[in-house]
């Protein structure tokens, strides 16, 4: 009894003082492999100690989590290291976890999570809270397929996820741009929209036919981010969203949104069950695509190069599905990547997993099953690898390569989208009266309390 | 001087002892657990939450932003109608069932199996069965397209995701109406059939043995089930956020999306939320369960 209650004592002081428990063992191994002085062999040995690997990743895919049991998983196994992927509504999820263990005090090694697929607002937490792994991904053999060289302006995607610095401290996984995708039965060529007027002008005409996912989930984020493009005042596009909140200002920044926001308050009687009273937002882009099957709408604007392609191939497209291009010059074009939190219970799992997905062989077998395009770099790569790269991509319906690079557009600034994400929230789906400054001022303040 | 202890003293405390080992592994969880998770959230709503960087308790500025948004007021609307219909339709639905069980008819044996079967299915799949056959193409709608009623299953009535909330009802009722006819029929069961018999002996009709003389004896089943599902209806998450209409939402989801917010500062207006929730869910409760006791004690019960 007497020992149980100095136990209990003990944790309750740890818990009150904050102090940081951690596995001595974790932290030098990390401290050796970021310095570079653990080579990989003994990563590999590491790894096959520890055994699993628990990765966090959205699971709302079949696709996705097939690949994940049947490619994923036994190639790994090869390397001694079981995948436990553990499938979460929201990426945030996994980082609330992260946040909440470290708060509780667990440090290096003592956590659950060994690896996230994330990025945007959710990398951009972790590494303001200091709650990553560190500088990990060019030091994984693997990284040599990545473009890090900062003169290259085409490694920009990888050293920056949503305007923040990536650090090494991520993977890139995958690259996505955003593209919509229309209904051919039901939607005449001429009508098909090209920049956000036609689209309000064809919603007036058949009110009803569209809606895009609801903010916050970063799909439809992603559209409102695009809109704000297209009305940036001084028409310089996404070029004027790239700097941190701090460095742009309430003031600008509200300046800059306002003409996007109120074409997407202006767009909302045209949007699905609108005249039944409020528009109907799907809350994931699984709704959305239930909605374009069932013909409520028909335009599905969402991150999938392949979409049309995969979703045809399964049949969870309509069949006469095309993509255009749309909005022109504002098609968001991002990566996607796999963090290591600084917590992690298996680092050296985690490494040998990261850098796996890294490989040329699992991109290739990715883009086949799930058609999400690759994250490493095809110019990286040598001649016959490139090319089966490019064997297994799903392929393009309706557009071309060029069209997607001609229209491509940079993400935001992850410190922007927040705000503007509250901001939606609060002029479009709370109907707020107050005005977009005031509104866009007050979430500044809230998100820097 | 020591008085050698009767030995019915001794078997009394034993049992006294006995009784309270009986009682600590339910009262330990409750209070540890249950009531430890109550004091954090209600701190939490006060503005203490150093894990985030927040600690200004105490704070009420939480409950007033909360309390003073139109939006939270229509939020408890919507929360308090889903709750209170789905209640009154699973009682009447219930309580004639349950009426109904007593009576002999053909296939009763069958039959008493067959209603319990929604009870032994979670939630979620009758939300996932109210998707599949309730929504615009779900499988009503397939066949009202397929046998030419609408010309595309799109044009199907909106059924689930509105504010109207059929969808969330009826998966509400399909779980409970079969609860409340289970705790009824308990309860007809122990009165037996006596009463009634000679109620219409002594010339009552059916609506008088009704209220006058079942009513009042299966009463503490219908307090006792209600008391339950509504606590349920009102706290849960699941269906609202599932088939429910979007903005605004019920209260529970309200919770939810403060916690799924960028903002964690958010995380406390949520935690507002949550005892919001329980303050209003227990004061309604407790003023249900006062009343009738009152009426218990004017008839005389106890």
């Amino acid at each position: 009894m007497k020992k149980l209650f100095i136990g209990l004592s003990l944790s309750v002081s740890l818990v009150a003082g904050g102090a940081m428990a951690e596995d001595p063992e974790a932290t030098a191994f990390r401290d050796g492999f970021i310095a570079g002085n653990v080579d990989w062999q003994a990563v590999q040995e590491r790894a096959k100690k520890e055994g699993t690997v628990n990765l966090y990743y959205w699971g709302g895919s079949d696709p996705i989590n097939i690949w994940m049991d049947r490619t994923v998983a036994p190639a790994l196994a090869e390397e001694g290291v079981t995948l436990n992927p553990v499938r979460i509504t929201g990426t945030k999820d996994a980082v609330d976890l992260v946040l909440a263990e470290m708060a509780a005090g667990k440090g290096p090694g003592e956590g659950s999570v060994d690896a996230i697929w994330l990025n945007g607002e959710n990398f951009a937490t972790l590494k303001r809270q200091n709650a990553l792994f560190g500088a990990f991904a060019p030091k994984l053999p693997n990284s040599k397929y990545i473009e890090w060289n900062a003169e290259d302006p085409r490694s920009q995607m990888n050293l920056r996820d949503f305007g923040v610095e990536t650090g090494g401290a991520e993977v890139p996984w995958s690259g996505e741009q955003y593209v919509c995708a229309v209904n051919t039965d039901r939607v005449a060529a001429a009508d098909v929209p090209h920049t956000f007027a036609e689209l309000k002008a064809y919603l007036d005409k058949t009110p009803g036919k569209f809606t895009y996912v609801k903010p916050p989930h970063y799909i439809g984020n992603t559209f409102v981010q695009a809109t704000i493009y297209a009305h940036n005042p001084d028409g310089t596009g996404a070029s004027a969203f790239q700097e941190s909140i701090d460095v742009i200002g309430a003031e600008e920044l509200a300046r800059l949104i306002t003409p996007g926001l109120e074409y997407l308050k202006a767009l909302e009687p045209g949007l699905l069950d609108a005249n039944g009273g409020s528009p109907r937002y799907p809350e994931d882009p699984s709704a959305l695509d239930g909605m374009f099957l069932n013909g409520e709408v028909d335009f599905n604007c969402k991150f999938g190069m392949f979409a049309v392609a995969t979703g045809l191939a399964q049949g969870t497209y309509p069949e006469a599905a095309e993509q255009f291009v749309f909005p022109e010059g504002n098609m968001i074009k991002n990566k996607n990547y796999l963090a290591i939190p600084a917590n992690a219970p298996n680092p050296a799992a985690a490494l040998i997993m990261t850098n796996y997905m890294s490989s040329v062989e699992s991109q290739t077998s990715k883009l086949q099953g799930t058609g999400m395009p690759p994250g490493i770099d095809p110019w990286k790569l040598s001649e016959a690898e490139a090319a089966s790269l490019a064997a297994a991509s799903p392929g393009l319906v309706g557009l071309t390569q060029a069209d997607l690079d001609a229209n491509a557009a940079p993400d935001t600034n992850a410190t922007l989208v927040d705000v503007i994400e509250a901001t939606w929230l609060e002029y479009i789906e709370r109907d707020s009266t107050d005005p977009i400054d005031v509104i866009v001022k007050r979430a500044v303040e809230n998100l820097s309390k | 001087m020591k008085n050698p202890k009767p030995p019915e003293l001794a078997r009394h405390r034993r049992e006294r002892l006995w009784m309270m080992l009986q009682l600590l592994p339910v009262f330990s969880v409750l209070t540890i657990l249950f009531g430890g998770a109550l004091v954090l959230a209600v701190l939490q709503s006060l503005g203490f939450a150093p894990w985030f960087g927040v600690n200004t308790f105490p704070d009420f500025s939480y409950f007033g932003a909360l309390w003073g948004s139109y939006s939270f007021w229509q939020s408890l609307a919507l929360t308090l109608y889903y709750a209170l219909m789905a209640t009154f339709i699973s009682l009447v639905m219930g309580v004639l069932l349950a009426l109904a069980m007593v009576r002999m008819f053909p296939g009763k044996s069958l039959y008493k199996y067959l209603y319990k079967l929604p009870l032994m299915i979670p939630y979620t799949v009758g939300i996932a069965l109210a998707v599949i056959m309730l929504g615009n193409g779900g499988m009503l709608s397939r066949l009202a397209a397929f046998a030419g009623l609408i010309s595309d299953p799109s044009e199907f009535p909106q059924i689930l995701k509105t504010h109207y909330g059929w969808g969330i009802i009826a998966v509400y009722v399909w779980k409970q109406a079969p609860f409340v006819t289970l705790t009824i029929y308990a309860v007809l069961l122990g009165v037996g059939r006596e009463t009634e018999e000679a109620a219409t002996i002594l010339g009552a009709s059916r609506w008088q043995t009704f209220f006058q003389v079942t009513l009042p004896q299966i009463l503490p089943g219908i307090v006792s089930s209600t008391l339950i599902i509504f606590a349920f209806n009102i706290g849960a998450f699941e269906a609202p956020f599932i088939l429910g209409g979007g903005y605004p939402d019920t209260l529970p989801v309200v919770a939810w999306r403060y916690f799924n917010d960028a903002d964690y500062t958010l995380q406390l207006q949520g935690m507002a939320t949550v005892v919001s929730i329980a303050l209003i869910a227990s004061g309604i409760l407790f003023t249900y369960l006062a009343l009738y006791r009152r009426y218990e004690r004017r008839i005389g019960r106890n």
